[in-house]
C-alpha cells in the first residue's frame, strides 16, 4: 500500500501537473478558435461591387462594359446606368434619419392596432403624414443580433451580416462589402453625415461633411442629439448633398436607461416627431426647384425590450421601422401593418435611386413606394431585383444553370435551385411575351398582375431561402476544433482522476472513515449528475433560455442533499466523550446554520430577477422595488453596501485581532468602501446631469478603480513578506481546530501561507464586491451581497471540518453556486441583458477595450467571485490530514495539494460544458434558433471560458506566489539559525 | 472478549428486532394497496362528486385528497406503532395528526428553497400540497416512531431499514420526495400546458413516485420473507 501510494506521488509531481494543465488549456483556446473561425465564418459569398452587369441577365455579362465602366467619371456613370437600366430615379436626394432603437410599434402599432394614445399624441406630424397617404411605413423585421452596427451594414448593403459582427460591434471597421453608400459614391454624389460617429468608421472619407456623436456616454440623452440637429437647419437651405444622414442615439439612450415606458420617451418622441416635420417641410419647399424631390426615410436600426435592452431576437427588438415619407403623395393609402425585412430597405433604396444593387443583397423590393413609375418600369426593376438574386443563387448553386431542364408545370416536385431556376424562368418568360405584344397590353390587365406576381414568387422564395440558408462549414476546420477541445477535455478530466487517486480526503482521516470514504456518496453523485443534466437540457432551445431555473435547482438539490448529510453524521457517538460531544454537537449545528443561510439567500436570489424568456413577465423581487420607487433601492442599497463592508471587514478582522494588521486592513477596506458609498449617495441615479458633476463621477470612479487595484495588488505581494513566522497566540482561522499536533502548527508553510492566503482572498473578495456595488445596476447590489453570504457561508461550511464531503465537491458546489448567482444578477442567455449601460461608469474617453473589460466584469460578477473566494477557500481548508503523513514536507506536494482541486476542478466542469456546447451547437446548425438561442449562448460559453482561465490562473499565480515567498523566508530563517 | 460479547448482543437484537418487526408480506401488500385505493377514490371523488381535477382547482382537489389519504394513512400506519404495549391506538393517532402540519412545514420549506412560486395567489395551492406530502411523507413515520430521534434518523437521514415497517414507510416517503423532484423538472418548458403550473406536476410526480415506492417496498418485503423462508428450510 504504501509503496503504491509513493510511486502514484511521484507519477504526477506538482510540475507535471501545472505543465499538462497549462497544454490542456492552450489547446483548448486553439481548439475553440478553430471552430469559432469555422462555424462563424465572416466572409461574404460574393466578392466584388455591383457595376453595369447588374442591369443585364445574369449569363449574359458584358465583361467589357463593366471594365469600361469602373473607368467613367462619376456623372457619365451615373447617365450610363440610367440608359441602361430605363427606369428613371424615382427621388432627386435622400435624407436617411435613423432613429436608433425606435420599435415600429410606437409609430406604427402593433398587429394592425394603432399604436398606443401616448405615443400618437407624442408625434402628430408623422401620425398626419401617414393618415394623408404622405408617408408609407413598414414593419422592418431586424435580423438578430440586434445591433446598431450589423443592422446599418444589413441595411446598406441588403446582405444579413454574420453572426459574430457583434463582436465586433465595438470595434468598428470600414465596410468594405458592396453597399449602397460606396455606390452613391462612385455615383458622384455628394453626401453628409451627422449623428453616430459609427457610419465614420465604416465609410471613412466617402462624406463631405460629418458631425460625428459617439454613442458612449449611455447616460446622455440630450447633448447627444442636439449635436445632430444643430447642423439641421444649415444643411436643409444648403443644396449641395444628395445624400444627407442624420442618426439620432438619444432614443436609445433614453431605453437604456428606462426601458420602453421611460418618462423621457416622450418628450424624446416629440423631439425626433420636430425634425421630421422640419425636413419634410422643407422638402416640400424644394420640391418646386428640383424636378423629382426629396426622399425622407426614416429608419431605426433595431427596436427595443420592454426594458430597453436590445440584441436578441424577440419581435420587440426586431421590429424595426422603415418609414418613407415623399414631398408628394405615394398614392396609396396608408396601411399600417406592411410587413418587410430591414434587407429589403437596401434594393428598394438602389432601385429609387437608379443604383446597382449591392452583389449581397438578400432583399426584395418594397414596392408600395414604387408606384409613380409607368407598369413597364416597374416590371422592370422587378427584373433587375430578380436578376441580382439570381446571381446570388448561382453563386450558391455553381451548377446551377437554368433552361437546362423543362419547367412544366405538370411536372411538379422541383426542389431547391430547380425550383427557383423554374420560378425565375416562369416570371422571365411571362415578362417577354408580355413586352412582345406591346399593342394589346393594357394597363394595370391581368397579364400584368401575373407577371408582378411571378416575381414576387420568386423574389419572395429566393429571399427568404437565401436569408436562413446554412451555410456551407468548413468541415475539416470544425472537426479539427472539436477534436482538440476534446483532447483537452479528456487530459483535464483525466487529471483529475489522476489528482483525486492521490489526493488525500477533504478532512482529516480517521480510520473508521476509511471505508466511508472508498463509497460513492449521494453528493458526489449528484454534482457529476448535475453535469449530465445539465448538458442534456441545453439539447432543447426553451431549456437555453431558461437556464437560470436548472442552475438553482440544481444547487438548491446539492445544498439540501449536504443538509441531509449533516444530518446523518450528527448523531452523537457513543465512544466520544461528553465535551467532544458538546462539541460535535456545535459543529454541526454550525454546519447546518451556513447551509440554511446558502439555501435562503440562494432562493432571493432567484426570486430576485425573473430572468430567461418566456416567464420575464412575471413578478419578482427587482419589479417590485422599481414600483416601490428609487427611495426603496436607495435605501437597500445603503444597507447592502454598508453589510458588504462590515462583513468583509469583521471577517478579516477575526484571525487578525490585536495584532498590528488591524490599523491596515480597517484603512484599506473602509475607505474605497467610503468613496463607494460616496459614488452612489451623490452620482448614480442621474439621468440628467450637467458637465460638471459628470465629470467629478467619473473621477471618483476611476479612483475607486485606482484605489482598488493599488491596494489589492500591493496586499497580494507585501503580505507574504510581513506575515510573521512565529504562530503567536493572537492570530486564530476561525476553523482551525486543536487536535492538530504542535509541530504542525509552528510550520510557517502550514499557517503563515493559509493566513496570508486568507489575508489576500479576502482583500480580492472585497474589492470585487465593491467594483460590482459600483458597476452594476443598483437594483442588483442586495444580490452581490446576498451572492456574498451565500459563498461565505459555503466556506465556513466547507472549512468546518467537513471529513465527509470530498473536495472535489467542495470546489464544483462552489462553482454552481457562482454559475446560479450569474443568472441571479439577471444575466439570460440572450445577448439583450448585457448591462451596457453600467460599461462607461468612471470612462471619460471612448475606450473600446476599457468598456469591453468593465462589460465583462459586470456580466462574470458572479463566476469570478465564486473562483476568486477559492483563495479563502484553500485557506480555511483543513490540509493537516495531508501534513500528517509527509513527514520530508515535499515543497511541490503541498503546494499542490493546496491549489490542485480549486484549479482543475473548475478547468474540468467549464472544459466538460464546454465540448458538450460545442457539439450540441453543432448538432443544431441548421435549427430554427441556431442564430437567436444557439450562437448566443455559445458566446456566453466561451466567455465564461476565459473568465474560468482568468479566475483559476489568479488563484494559483498568487497561491504560488505567497507559498514561494514562505519557502524563501523559511529557507533564509534556517540560513541564520546555521550560521 | 468484549467486543465477541457485543456482537452476539447485537445479533441476538438484531434477530429480536426481525422478529417483532416481521409483518407477513400478504398484510403488506394489503396496506399499500389500501393507501392506493385511498389515493384512487380520492381522484374519482373529485372527478365525480365535486367534478373538479388537479389541473381546474389545484387546491381545492389537494384539499380533498390529503384529507383521504390522511385518514387512510394514519388509521392504517398506527397499527403498526411501535412498543404497542406502551402506546395505545389513539396515541399514535394523536402524534400522526401533530406529524401532519410539522411535516407540511418541512415539505413547504423545502420546495420553497428548490423554487416553488411564493405569493398570496399560490398561498392555498402550497398549503394543501404540503400537507399531502406530509401524509405521503412524515405523517407514518410520526404514527408508528413518534418522537423517537433515532428511528427518524435512521429512516431518513441514513436511508437505513431493519424490519418491514422501516421498509413500509422508508421506501413510499423517499419515493413521493424523488418523484416531486422530478417532477418539478417540466415546469420551466414552454409547452403552454396548464399542468405545467405549481403544483400540479410535482403533484403527479409525487404520487407516482409514492406508488412505485409502495411496489418496491412491498417487492422487497415480500423478498426477504421468501429467503428467510428457503434459509429456514
Amino acid at each position: 500500500m504504501n509503496t503504491r501510494t509513493i510511486g502514484n506521488y511521484s507519477s504526477l509531481t506538482c510540475t507535471k501537473l501545472t505543465l499538462f494543465t497549462v497544454l490542456a488549456v492552450l489547446i483548448q483556446i486553439t481548439g475553440l478558435f478553430l471552430f469559432i473561425t469555422g462555424f462563424f465564418p465572416v466572409k461574404p459569398t460574393l466578392s466584388g461591387i455591383s457595376g453595369l452587369e447588374s442591369f443585364y441577365p445574369p449569363g449574359s455579362d458584358p465583361i467589357d462594359l463593366s471594365q469600361n465602366a469602373s473607368t467613367l467619371p462619376p456623372d457619365k456613370l451615373k447617365s450610363l446606368y440610367q440608359e441602361v437600366s430605363g427606369v428613371p430615379p424615382v427621388f432627386n436626394r435622400l435624407v436617411l434619419m435613423v432613429i436608433d432603437g425606435l420599435p415600429a410599434e410606437f409609430v406604427l402599432g402593433r398587429d394592425g392596432m394603432p399604436p398606443s394614445k401616448e405615443f400618437v399624441e407624442a408625434m402628430p406630424y408623422t401620425q398626419s403624414l401617414l393618415t394623408k397617404g404622405l408617408a408609407i411605413g413598414y414593419h422592418a423585421k431586424a435580423a438578430p443580433p440586434t445591433v446598431t452596427m450589423p443592422r446599418l451594414k444589413a441595411m446598406l448593403s441588403g446582405a444579413v451580416g454574420e453572426f459574430l459582427d457583434v463582436a465586433f460591434n465595438f470595434n468598428t471597421q470600414a465596410f468594405l462589402d458592396d453597399n449602397l453608400i460606396g455606390q452613391f459614391f462612385r455615383f458622384g454624389w455628394k453626401m453628409v453625415m451627422l449623428g453616430d460617429e459609427t457610419w465614420l468608421k465604416l465609410f471613412p472619407g466617402m462624406f463631405t461633411r460629418y458631425d460625428g456623436v459617439s454613442s458612449f456616454f449611455v447616460k446622455d440623452t440630450i447633448q447627444v442629439d442636439y449635436n445632430v440637429s444643430r447642423h439641421l437647419a444649415d444643411e436643409l437651405k444648403s443644396t449641395d448633398w444628395d445624400l444627407l444622414i442624420l442618426h439620432y442615439l438619444g432614443l436609445d439612450h433614453v431605453g437604456h436607461i428606462g426601458g420602453r415606458n421611460c418618462i423621457l420617451m416622450t418628450p424624446k418622441l416629440m423631439e425626433m416627431d420636430e425634425v421630421i416635420k422640419m425636413i419634410h417641410s422643407s422638402t416640400i419647399q424644394t420640391q418646386e426647384v428640383e424636378q423629382r424631390g426629396t426622399l425622407l426615410l426614416v429608419v431605426s436600426d433595431h427596436g427595443m425590450t420592454e426594458s430597453g435592452n436590445h440584441g436578441g431576437s424577440s419581435y420587440e427588438e426586431t421590429d424595426s421601422l422603415a418609414l418613407f415619407i415623399s414631398p408628394g403623395t405615394f398614392g396609396y393609402t396608408s396601411e399600417t401593418d406592411i410587413k418587410a425585412f430591414q434587407v429589403d430597405i437596401a434594393a428598394t433604396l438602389a432601385l429609387l435611386f437608379g443604383v446597382p444593387i449591392p452583389k449581397n443583397n438578400i432583399g426584395m423590393l418594397m414596392e408600395d413606394v414604387f408606384t409613380s413609375l409607368t407598369d413597364e418600369q416597374q416590371l422592370r426593376i422587378l427584373e433587375l431585383n430578380s436578376w441580382q438574386l439570381l446571381r446570388l443563387l448561382q453563386a450558391q448553386f455553381p451548377e446551377l444553370e437554368c433552361g437546362r431542364f423543362s419547367c412544366e408545370s405538370g411536372s411538379g416536385g422541383h426542389e431547391g435551385a430547380e425550383m427557383f431556376c423554374c420560378l425565375y424562368l416562369d416570371a422571365a418568360a411571362l415578362f417577354e411575351s408580355w413586352k412582345s405584344k406591346n399593342s394589346s397590353r393594357s394597363a394595370g390587365g391581368d397579364d400584368y398582375r401575373n407577371i408582378v406576381l411571378a416575381y414576387q414568387n420568386f423574389l419572395r422564395s429566393a429571399s427568404k431561402w437565401l436569408s436562413g440558408r446554412a451555410t456551407d462549414k468548413p468541415i475539416g476546420l470544425l472537426a479539427l476544433g472539436i477534436a482538440a477541445m476534446l483532447l483537452s477535455c479528456s487530459i483535464l478530466v483525466g487529471l483529475l482522476f489522476v489528482y483525486g487517486r492521490d489526493a488525500p480526503f477533504g478532512g482529516r482521516q480517521h480510520l473508521s472513515h476509511i471505508d466511508n470514504m472508498k463509497k460513492w456518496h449521494l453528493d458526489e453523485i449528484f454534482s457529476l449528475a448535475v453535469i449530465f443534466i445539465l448538458i442534456s437540457s441545453m439539447g432543447s432551445s426553451s431549456m437555453v433560455e431558461e437556464e437560470q431555473y436548472i442552475w438553482h435547482f440544481m444547487t438548491a438539490s446539492l445544498y439540501l442533499i449536504f443538509f441531509r448529510k449533516t444530518l446523518q453524521f450528527s448523531t452523537p457517538g457513543r465512544l466520544l466523550d461528553a465535551q467532544n460531544v458538546d462539541r460535535k454537537q456545535k459543529r454541526s449545528c454550525s454546519r447546518i446554520y451556513s447551509i440554511v443561510a446558502v439555501l435562503i439567500s440562494g432562493r432571493i436570489l432567484k426570486g430576485w430577477h425573473q430572468g430567461g424568456v418566456n416567464w420575464v413577465h412575471l413578478p419578482d423581487i427587482s419589479k417590485l422595488l422599481e414600483q416601490a420607487g428609487s427611495a426603496a433601492i436607495k435605501s437597500l442599497q445603503l444597507i447592502s453596501v454598508l453589510l458588504v463592508i462590515s462583513i468583509s471587514l469583521t471577517a478579516i478582522l477575526l484571525p487578525f485581532w490585536k495584532s498590528h494588521f488591524v490599523m491596515l486592513f480597517t484603512i484599506i477596506f473602509l475607505f474605497p468602501g467610503w468613496l463607494v458609498l460616496l459614488y452612489i449617495l451623490n452620482y448614480q441615479d442621474s439621468i440628467v446631469t450637467s458637465a460638471s458633476s459628470d465629470a467629478i463621477a467619473t473621477t471618483v470612479a476611476q479612483s475607486i478603480y485606482a484605489l482598488l487595484s493599488i491596494f489589492t495588488v500591493v496586499i497580494l505581494f507585501t503580505i507574504p513578506w510581513f506575515m510573521p513566522l512565529k504562530n503567536s497566540k493572537t492570530f486564530r482561522l476561525f476553523c482551525l481546530s486543536s487536535d492538530i499536533s504542535p509541530q504542525i502548527q509552528r510550520e510557517p508553510l502550514f499557517w503563515g501561507f493559509r493566513y496570508s492566503i486568507y489575508a489576500i482572498g479576502w482583500c480580492c473578495v472585497f474589492s470585487w464586491c465593491l467594483l460590482q456595488l459600483l458597476l452594476q445596476q443598483p437594483i442588483n447590489s442586495m444580490p452581490v451581497l446576498l451572492l456574498l453570504v451565500q459563498i461565505l457561508a459555503s466556506i465556513w461550511y466547507f472549512s468546518d471540518g467537513g471529513p465527509h464531503t470530498r473536495q472535489w465537491v467542495e470546489v464544483a458546489a462552489l462553482y454552481y453556486v457562482g454559475m446560479t448567482g450569474h443568472f441571479g444578477l439577471g444575466n439570460t442567455n440572450t445577448l439583450a441583458t448585457i448591462d451596457v449601460a453600467g460599461a462607461y461608469i468612471g470612462v471619460s474617453s471612448h475606450s473600446t477595450f476599457i468598456s469591453g473589460i468593465l462589460m465583462f466584469i459586470i456580466t462574470y460578477a458572479s463566476p469570478m467571485f465564486a473562483l476568486l473566494s477559492m483563495l479563502i477557500y484553500v485557506s480555511v481548508k483543513d490540509m493537516s490530514a495531508f501534513m500528517d503523513t509527509q513527514n520530508d514536507m515535499n515543497v511541490g506536494q503541498l503546494l499542490k495539494t493546496c491549489v490542485g482541486y480549486p484549479c482543475l476542478v473548475p478547468l474540468g466542469l467549464n472544459s466538460i460544458f464546454l465540448v458538450a456546447y460545442t457539439l450540441i451547437l453543432l448538432l443544431m446548425r441548421n435549427h430554427l434558433f441556431v442564430w437567436s438561442v444557439f450562437s448566443p449562448k455559445y458566446l456566453y460559453v466561451c466567455a465564461t471560458t476565459a473568465c474560468i482561465y482568468v479566475g483559476t490562473s489568479f488563484v494559483a499565480l498568487a497561491t504560488t506566489y505567497t507559498f514561494m515567498v514562505f519557502v524563501a523566508r523559511r529557507k533564509l530563517k534556517e540560513g541564520l539559525m546555521n550560521e | 472478549m468484549e467486543k465477541e460479547k457485543r456482537q452476539r448482543n447485537l445479533n441476538s437484537s438484531e434477530t429480536k428486532i426481525d422478529m417483532v418487526l416481521f409483518i407477513p408480506p400478504a398484510k403488506v401488500f394489503v396496506l399499500h394497496l389500501i393507501c392506493g385505493l385511498g389515493l384512487a377514490s380520492a381522484f374519482w371523488a373529485a372527478q365525480n362528486f365535486y367534478s373538479i381535477n388537479l389541473v381546474s382547482n389545484p387546491a381545492e382537489t389537494l384539499h380533498l385528497i390529503w384529507i383521504v389519504e390522511a385518514s387512510v394513512v394514519i388509521l392504517l400506519y398506527s397499527l403498526f406503532r411501535h412498543n404497542p404495549d406502551k402506546c395505545s391506538y389513539f396515541k399514535a393517532v394523536g402524534r400522526a395528526l401533530v406529524g401532519l402540519p410539522a411535516g407540511a412545514i418541512v415539505n413547504a420549506l423545502g420546495a420553497i428553497v428548490l423554487g416553488a412560486p411564493i405569493g398570496l395567489q399560490h398561498f392555498r395551492k402550497t398549503v394543501h400540497w404540503s400537507l399531502l406530502m406530509s401524509v405521503l411523507t412524515f405523517v407514518p413515520a410520526a404514527s408508528v416512531f413518534g418522537s423517537s430521534w433515532t428511528d427518524w434518523h435512521r429512516i431518513f437521514a441514513q436511508t437505513k431499514s431493519i424490519g418491514a415497517v422501516d421498509y413500509m414507510i422508508c421506501f413510499p416517503a423517499h419515493g413521493a420526495a424523488i418523484g416531486a423532484w422530478f417532477g418539478a423538472w417540466p415546469m420551466p418548458l414552454d409547452w403552454e400546458r396548464p399542468w405545467q403550473e405549481w403544483p400540479i406536476c410535482v403533484t403527479y410526480g409525487a404520487i407516482v413516485g409514492y406508488l412505485s415506492g409502495m411496489m418496491t417496498s412491498f417487492g422487497f418485503i415480500a423478498f426477504k420473507n421468501w429467503r428467510r423462508r428457503v434459509k429456514g428450510d
